[in-house]
């Protein structure tokens, strides 16, 4: 199993590496079976992970039933972008569209590489590494387009992510520290060893780091008030993009977080870590809440949806009960799956009406006869309806809130999530179903009523893949998978 | 309350307290080039409390990183950015937000916080004295401040980089015996960073034709 | 035969008013004499200040018409003044003189002040717009670096536990480990460009010829000529070394002090101080030819620069670094 691990650090770079230099026509090719395959080794993966705990190769690559959540999340949008971008990119002719092409898809396939590579490494130190390659691969992806809105979102995402992992680091070190109390001077920063040896840190010097990670790893993350790069990247990166930020850089940040958590549980106790973690976990939720009611642009409106989602989150860590934490880590996979989704809508609509202004696009539902319905499925999805994935998630962190001494929280929960359901579903309907009279008209020309037709097959494909995972993760997710859940919340401390 | 130091704490702790210099110094300074020789000069004066605590703590791989340090720091990294500054022809940054007057004060203000926050923590280090730590906590507030009220990609960077600098201090502190892979692997990282932030400084003034991030103010709400 | 001997704390005392009194128009000489050689000239002569006030006492006093008796004994107070401080600084000696506890070191600071006071009301009274101008510039400057000076004397204090100059020269002579403190060396810089604003040098002030409009320290006496003009230059050089002297025997370097009232080392400990001033003068100097005014208003950073030093240094004394 352990070459299943070294194939999965290896691949996707070198598949990075070859796109460069490869015709884009093979490039959309080759990424898409580095993504199916990556995603495939990940389910391979589970069924390993639950029966001996834990697959590793050498010391350095290592997953457990935690990194495996967060690695099927990363790998199932990695395929599933690499099928929408083969339908969405449209090159311009020339040298320029074939120089697009290649940055494109190098960066596309190094950043999902950089992504699962932080989810395989064990230990802090690497473990930061790899998101620090993510920041600086994504911003580089975020300024591809050459807008002026993309070189504001890039310099804006480029710096305060990097003061993030600024102090993110600032807390590596610090928690280094905490472990030279009890291994000595030198020692790798392993999680096995952390975990072996937490219990003996300095509670202060523990404190200190998590605090720091959660500041630091929240910003990447999106947790408000750090969250300020997120919007704007998220609207003015390509959609491909877009759709990888928000559905599994968001998690992985995220998973960072859970590593530090694992660790000040076992030295601190578990209420520290869950106060700090609900704290920025209520404030990401409110602010998200209001902010997606005054939304006019498509993508920035889904940008919040991911803060609230990164919100719910938080909370649903911090409320402590083993089933909400369940619900966490299958919020983290049925996010992934439902926001890729509503990007991948977002993109083909924008391809089709050629603007982000929701007030200038009308009748999307039926412009678009296959990906108009499955974008109002995955907003459906996006607002915790059942069937979907997303439905059930909620439900578990909300019923162990409720079970728990934090009902309050929960019901709080409930109360901003359908402020949120309002906001976004307002908006798309609108944009969706109204015939607005005003559209066509000569004051704004570019946003005449397209003909009715798809964009692309490949787009509908990558939509329907990911509807298809929402249904399997909200009617009957696979028992491997509870199994992993459950073996992965109990590695979260929360059942010990 | 006062314990006697060693002449040794002495030393590195004025070694210390010159990189928090440094990072005032960078409040300042009003032409962009001197901001990036302040970095220059920041990463030296780090470079240097690495050799040092290598040599009287007798920790080998030290000198490496402080080889490398220098390479990346000291040579590299500024003269990338000092290149980008002749290509782009500009040499004034635009005006801060405060007066240097009270930019001075808050980072006073700041670094207060960061050597108390620090200080309350008890940290015993066998490398370092931990004074070292709290002024490169503060060192770490200060670029915070740097990045906030000046206005200019340039400044911005180096504060992200001088950042860099301050976090080395502490790991100098109270992590001295971190695996040099570790290290290693840190310092590749900015060196990326590094690259990226440069790509981007460039599309922003091939863009603008100013390194000013006044205009960077369209994406709201 | 004279090793068995002992001088007389008062005499010693008296010896440092003396000294300061004596040498401090060499030390301005000596400085004078370099920066000219710095600036290629052949400079004036290194006993050129004794001619210059000598000249100045023989000469008649010419009053302005605006002024009142404010304007003549306004520069007698601020000579008493700097008569006064060396008796609370170590000037000679490594122990503590009879008088020396009559007033710690903000004790000397307020009297340094209450003297600069005297020069600015006595350059007020003249009614003259330069001299005005100067007197408000130094008293608004003076006030800025205040909380600097305060900070000095804090770090000082805690370093040391008790406010006394002699206190502070002991600990730093104590080990080398508390020469090289961080705590110690901050408020010593910061006392360092303390001393520059203080004395009208670069990047304040420019010290020699006449720019007007840069003017603070100078422009005070414009006024003023004759004797009183004679005491008000005198009393600038006493002023100039009282500060270099603090700065020396007090942080940098207090070595070379005579450590009983022993005649040969009180002897010795006079001409060792003077060479220490005159050595810390060489490197006002050289800072003088290395930089450029400031212009005016940008003197409040400046300011803020020693006033960030001295808080450096407070802090990083309770933040356990001594």
């Amino acid at each position: 199993m352990s070459s299943v691990l070294v194939v999965l650090i290896f691949a996707p770079f070198a598949v990075g590496i070859a796109t460069f230099f490869l015709p884009v026509r093979f490039s959309k090719v080759v990424t898409t079976v580095s993504g199916a395959s990556s995603f495939v080794l990940a389910l391979v993966l589970i069924p390993a992970v639950t029966s001996r705990s834990h697959v590793a190769a050498g010391s350095l690559l290592r997953v457990d039933a935690l990194s495996a959540v967060f690695l099927t999340a990363t790998t199932f949008l990695y395929g599933a972008t690499a099928v929408f971008a083969n339908g969405y990119l449209d090159l311009a002719k020339g040298a320029a569209g074939v120089r697009y092409g290649r940055r494109f898809y190098a960066g596309l396939n190094i950043f999902c590489w950089s992504m699962i590579a932080a989810t395989l490494v064990n230990g802090l130190a690497l473990l930061w590494v790899a998101i620090e390659i993510t920041t600086v691969v994504s911003a580089l992806l975020v300024a591809i387009d050459d807008t002026d809105g993309a070189t504001e979102a890039s310099w804006k995402y480029v710096l305060i992510a990097s003061l993030g992992l600024g102090i993110a680091l600032f807390a590596t070190v610090i928690m280094y520290y905490a472990g030279t109390t009890v291994f000595g001077a030198a020692y790798d920063l392993s999680y096995t060893k952390l975990l072996a040896g937490a219990g003996r840190f300095p509670p202060d010097v523990v404190r200190l780091a998590f605090v720091l990670a959660v500041l630091g790893f929240g910003t990447k993350m999106g947790l408000v008030p750090v969250h300020t790069w997120l919007p704007d990247a998220h609207s003015e990166a390509p959609t491909p993009v877009s759709a990888l930020l928000s559905g599994a850089l968001l998690a992985v940040s995220f998973y960072a977080i859970l590593r530090y958590f694992q660790i000040a549980v076992r030295t601190l106790g578990p209420t520290f870590p869950r106060n700090v973690l609900l704290i920025f976990g209520i404030a990401s939720l409110l602010l998200a809440a209001l902010y997606v009611l005054s939304q006019r642009d498509l993508k920035r409106l889904l940008a919040y949806s991911s803060v609230e989602h990164m919100g719910i989150l938080a909370i649903g860590m911090s409320l402590g009960a083993p089933i909400a934490v369940v619900g966490v880590l299958l919020h983290v996979l049925a996010h992934a799956a439902a926001k890729g989704t509503a990007f991948f809508g977002a993109g083909s609509v924008v391809r089709k009406f050629g603007t982000k202004d929701m007030t200038k696009i009308r009748g999307a539902f039926s412009a678009l006869p296959w990906s108009g319905p499955m974008m109002v499925a995955s907003v459906l999805a996006l607002s915790a309806m059942p069937p979907f994935g997303l439905f059930r998630s909620e439900f578990l962190i909300v019923l162990g809130g409720l079970s728990g001494p934090r009902g309050v929280v929960a019901v709080l929960l409930v109360v901003l999530v359908t402020l949120a359901f309002f906001g976004v579903s307002w908006s798309t309907t609108q944009m969706m179903f109204t015939q607005d009279a005003q559209v066509g008209s000569s004051d704004n020309p570019g946003s005449a009523n397209p003909a009715k037709g798809e964009v692309s097959t490949s787009i509908v494909v990558a939509m329907a893949l990911g509807l298809v995972a929402l249904v399997v993760l909200g009617v009957h997710p696979p028992s491997q998978l509870n199994h992993l859940l459950n073996d992965a919340a109990r590695e979260l401390g929360s059942r010990r | 309350m006062h314990s006697a130091p060693t002449t040794y704490a002495g030393v590195a702790d004025v070694i210390a307290v010159l990189v928090l210099l440094t990072e005032f110094a960078m409040l300042r300074a009003p032409l962009l080039r001197s901001q990036v020789r302040l970095y220059m000069f920041q990463s030296l004066v780090v470079t240097a409390l690495a050799v040092v605590v290598a040599a009287t703590r007798h920790i080998d791989e030290l000198y490496v990183l402080a080889l490398l340090s220098f390479a990346l720091k000291v040579v590299l990294v500024p003269n990338l950015v000092l290149r980008l500054l002749r290509d782009a022809d500009v040499d004034l940054a635009g005006s801060s937000v405060l007066g240097v007057a009270s930019m001075t004060l808050i980072a006073i203000g700041v670094s207060a916080f960061g050597f108390f926050a620090v200080g309350s923590l008890h940290v015993h280090s066998t490398a370092l004295p931990t004074t070292a730590l709290a002024v490169a906590a503060a060192v770490v507030l200060v670029a915070f401040v740097l990045i906030i009220l000046r206005s200019d990609v340039v400044s911005q960077a180096i504060g992200f980089f001088s950042l860099e600098n301050g976090i080395s201090v502490a790991s100098l502190v109270v992590a001295a015996g971190m695996p040099v892979v570790v290290e290693v692997a840190f310092l590749f990282d900015l060196l990326v960073a590094v690259v990226v932030f440069g790509v981007i400084m460039r599309v922003h003034h091939g863009r603008t034709k100013t390194l000013s991030t006044d205009e960077l103010d369209r994406l709201k709400g | 035969m004279l090793g068995h001997s002992v001088m007389a704390p008062e005499g010693v005392q008296a010896l440092q008013v003396l000294t300061v009194m004596l040498g401090a128009p060499l030390v301005s000489g000596a400085i004078s004499h370099v920066e000219g050689r710095l600036q290629g000239r052949r400079g004036p002569r290194i006993l050129q200040p004794y001619y210059d006030i000598a000249k100045l006492f023989r000469k008649e006093t010419v009053v302005t018409e605006e002024s009142s008796w404010v304007f003549l004994i306004g520069p007698v107070i601020a000579f008493g003044c700097y008569l006064i401080v060396p008796l609370l600084i170590p000037v000679l000696t490594t122990y503590g003189l009879p008088l020396g506890y009559m007033g710690d070191i903000l004790g000397g600071g307020f009297v340094l002040a209450l003297g600069g006071f005297a020069v600015a009301i006595a350059g007020t009274d003249s009614g003259a717009p330069y001299a005005q101008l100067g007197s408000s510039r130094a008293m608004t400057f003076g006030a800025l670096i205040e909380p600097t000076i305060l900070f000095v004397v804090f770090a000082v204090a805690i370093i040391t536990s008790t406010d006394l100059p002699y206190a502070l020269a002991a600990t730093v002579r104590s080990s080398s480990a508390e020469m090289v403190g961080p705590s110690h060396v901050l408020a010593a810089a910061a006392f360092f460009l303390v001393v520059l604003a203080d004395t009208g040098r670069i990047p304040v002030e420019t010290h020699s010829g006449t720019l007007e409009f840069g003017m603070i320290d100078e422009a005070r006496t414009l006024e003023h000529s004759g004797p009183p003009l004679a005491l008000l230059t005198w009393g600038a050089a006493m002023k100039q070394l009282i500060l270099y002297t603090i700065l020396i025997n007090v942080f940098v370097a207090p070595w070379g002090l005579a450590a009983s009232g022993n005649p040969a080392a009180v002897a010795l400990a006079v001409p060792s101080l003077l060479g220490k001033a005159v050595a810390l003068g060489l490197v006002f100097a050289v800072i003088d030819n290395l930089f450029s005014k400031l212009r005016l208003f940008k003197i409040t950073e400046f300011i803020a620069a020693a006033f960030l030093l001295a808080v450096l240094a407070v802090f990083l004394f309770f933040a356990g670094g001594g």
